[in-house]
């Protein structure tokens, strides 16, 4: 029996859970792109390892008149070229490709580790949040002994900074997607017993370090470039983006960083990331790229599983903390 | 060559259709905003209509030539001219060696003009695509808007000479005004779901503003209290304009909090609010010409059949057909 519901036009159509599978809604986004949505609109690691199956179903299937796709969280933008491949048969594909794709548990993802090393507390990302106390906001409540790193301790019941960068390095960090500006990638932990939230800055920062690192809510994210952010700051990493390409890492083109990698922090000093930068634009220096292996999901999934009771005790944790500290 | 002796307000090398296939690494394509006075221009001139030609915003660019080529201007109505001899738009004619181009003030309505020579202009090609993007700092020349003292290079050839006097038929000429219809389509996210019935007829019944804070990244427009079918955006933030972050169709209208701002050639990839209606490709070109804090636009909502309709009937336009000489 058809639903009775408000007629909504920029969807063109649905495809209904059937087992593990959620729901896929198609909606119109113009005459040239289309944008497929899963479930709903919660943050599920295992939402987008599909989209990342889906994407990788789709590219293999060599429908013409595909443009490009762009995979996000939870969604999928799909440029196409109207003219020759009409939204219907688009939409008939890409449900033909869900049968194929039944269950995520089924799903090797390509993913590439990249070892970024990382200078905690760094003085870069200090300079700038010293200067943020000094012309934006004096009485900041995320800038504790001139850094956010006490904050994010603070905010997610850790004991100290050096608690903080351990819980950073213990988990590797998944690329769900790339996008606002170019390179910019939004990572989440695949380990959630280290998965620590904050929330962001107010007012923003005008000024960040090229190669910062910070995280907003739950993600974590590299500034490609100096500029304004809103992330709380924890340290300073190695370029992921050169208009130069002065490294070979950048042969192809300035970014770095594809969605599905998977980013571990090395520590290091400031006087060592220093002496790294420079070998990157010298172009000796050789980014520690482990090139496709796959993520199994099934076995992640497993692993998900396994972790259940010190997830919901950090989260517990995490619960009791956020009480006690000011929101910025 | 082309010798830049006044780089204007904002003149930059486009290709068409821009930095295409980039969007899942955070990179919009650039190209013109004006795509049907561009591949205009190239058609007049004798180029693929993709190739590589000026966007001069607001006029002010002064360049000497060097070589022997066809010339189009198209767009915007700058009162430009060769050697002192006013020259005429949608019309492509000959320059030779020191011949000098001026392009002064804008006349009349119209805010970009496209300048293509025939051979097209010789910029390294970088990521795809000759188009500068303006936010990323990359691509066209030296990745920026020209200045005074630049040399850009023309393509060997070209001299053009089969190519002067040609002419896009009169009645195909847009006319451009301070009030714009410009078709979009409902979505990716509007009613009933994301905005209500009501806020949906006012987004296409509005007469709205073009903000004076408008540019290559996005066209803003006023602000306006929405009544929204959601109080929050849930996991994705407070607001209910907030969702969780999603690649962004380019020319689509985002709505940031309570501001619509059309995203265009150099915009943002992805992000965390609704876009709740989206351009055709066939109407995209009448943005490149609005006059920012001056002109108004309404939103003609049309079906993807009629899209679809008037693309082809757009690609029929722009081409050989429509060119007469004389």
């Amino acid at each position: 029996m058809p639903q009775v519901m408000p007629r909504n036009r920029a969807v063109i159509d649905t495809l209904p859970a059937r087992g593990a599978r959620p729901p896929v809604t198609y909606r119109y986004a113009g005459d040239r792109f289309l944008l497929l949505e899963y479930g709903d609109m919660v943050l599920d690691l295992t939402m987008n390892f599909r989209i990342f199956g889906l994407n990788d179903a789709l590219k293999r299937s060599g429908v013409d008149g595909l443009i490009e796709t762009v995979p996000a969280l939870r969604s999928m933008l799909i440029q196409y070229d109207s003219l020759r491949l009409p939204t219907r048969r688009l939409v008939d594909t890409l449900k033909q490709l869900e049968e194929t794709i039944a269950s995520v548990d089924d799903l090797n993802i390509p993913s590439r580790r990249i070892e970024l090393p990382m200078a905690f507390e760094d003085r870069w990302t200090r300079a700038d949040i010293e200067r943020y106390v000094k012309f934006t906001r004096k009485d900041a409540p995320n800038v504790i002994n001139g850094h956010n790193i006490e904050y994010i301790a603070r905010y997610n019941g850790l004991r100290d900074p050096e608690e903080v960068i351990h819980y950073l390095c213990a988990t590797e960090w998944w690329n769900a997607c790339i996008g606002f500006w170019p390179g910019l990638p939004f990572m989440f932990p695949l380990d959630p017993r280290f998965a620590i939230v904050t929330p962001k800055y107010n007012p923003t920062r005008p000024w960040t370090p090229e190669g910062a690192v910070g995280i907003g809510g739950p993600c974590v994210a590299i500034y490609p470039v100096a500029s304004p952010g809103g992330y709380q700051l924890f340290g300073r990493t190695i370029p992921i983006f050169d208009l130069q390409q002065r490294n070979p890492a950048f042969k192809d083109n300035p970014i770095l960083l594809k969605a599905a990698d998977r980013v571990q922090w090395v520590r290091v000093t400031d006087e060592a990331l220093e002496a790294i930068r420079e070998q990157v634009y010298a172009g000796t220096y050789r980014y520690k790229i482990v090139g496709y292996e796959s993520l199994n999901v099934k076995s992640y999934l497993k692993f998900l599983e396994s972790v259940k009771p010190e997830v919901a005790a950090f989260q517990r944790r995490q619960a009791e903390a956020v009480k006690q500290v000011a929101i910025p | 060559m082309l010798e830049v002796l006044e780089g204007g307000i904002q003149t930059t090398v486009q290709d068409f259709p821009g930095r295409v296939g980039y969007l899942d690494l955070g990179t919009y394509p650039a190209g013109p905003m004006d795509h049907f006075a561009f591949r205009t221009a190239n058609l007049l001139v004798g180029n693929a209509q993709g190739a590589a030609a000026l966007e001069v915003m607001v006029g002010g660019l002064k360049a000497r030539f060097h070589d022997r080529r066809a010339l189009a201007l198209t767009g915007a109505d700058t009162q430009a001219t060769l050697n002192g001899t006013p020259l005429p738009l949608w019309e492509s004619v000959a320059v030779k060696a020191g011949d000098l181009l001026e392009m002064k003030m804008l006349k009349g309505a119209g805010f970009r003009s496209y300048v293509a020579v025939s051979g097209a202009f010789d910029v390294p090609e970088y990521m795809g695509s000759r188009a500068t993007f303006t936010v990323g700092g990359f691509g066209g020349f030296e990745g920026r808007a020209l200045k005074k003292g630049d040399q850009v290079r023309l393509n060997p050839g070209g001299t053009g000479d089969t190519q002067v006097g040609r002419r896009l038929r009169t009645n195909l000429r847009p006319q451009y005004g301070t009030h714009s219809e410009i078709e979009a389509m409902r979505g990716p996210q509007a009613d009933p779901d994301y905005m209500t019935p009501d806020d949906m007829a006012f987004f296409f019944s509005h007469t709205w503003k073009v903000d004076r804070n408008s540019n290559r990244m996005g066209i803003r427009l006023e602000s306006h209290k929405w009544q929204w079918a959601r109080t929050s955006g849930g996991i994705a933030g407070g607001h209910p304009s907030n969702i969780l972050d999603n690649g962004y169709a380019v020319w689509t209208v985002n709505v940031c909090g309570d501001q619509p701002i059309i995203l265009v050639a150099d915009g943002p990839s992805l992000g965390g609010f609704i876009c709740n209606a989206t351009l055709v490709s066939a109407s995209t070109w009448k943005v490149g010409q609005l006059v920012p804090g001056r002109d108004t636009i309404r939103f003609k909502e049309v079906t993807m059949d009629e899209a679809v309709q008037m693309a082809q009937t757009l690609d029929t336009t722009i081409s050989e057909r429509s060119i007469e000489r004389g």
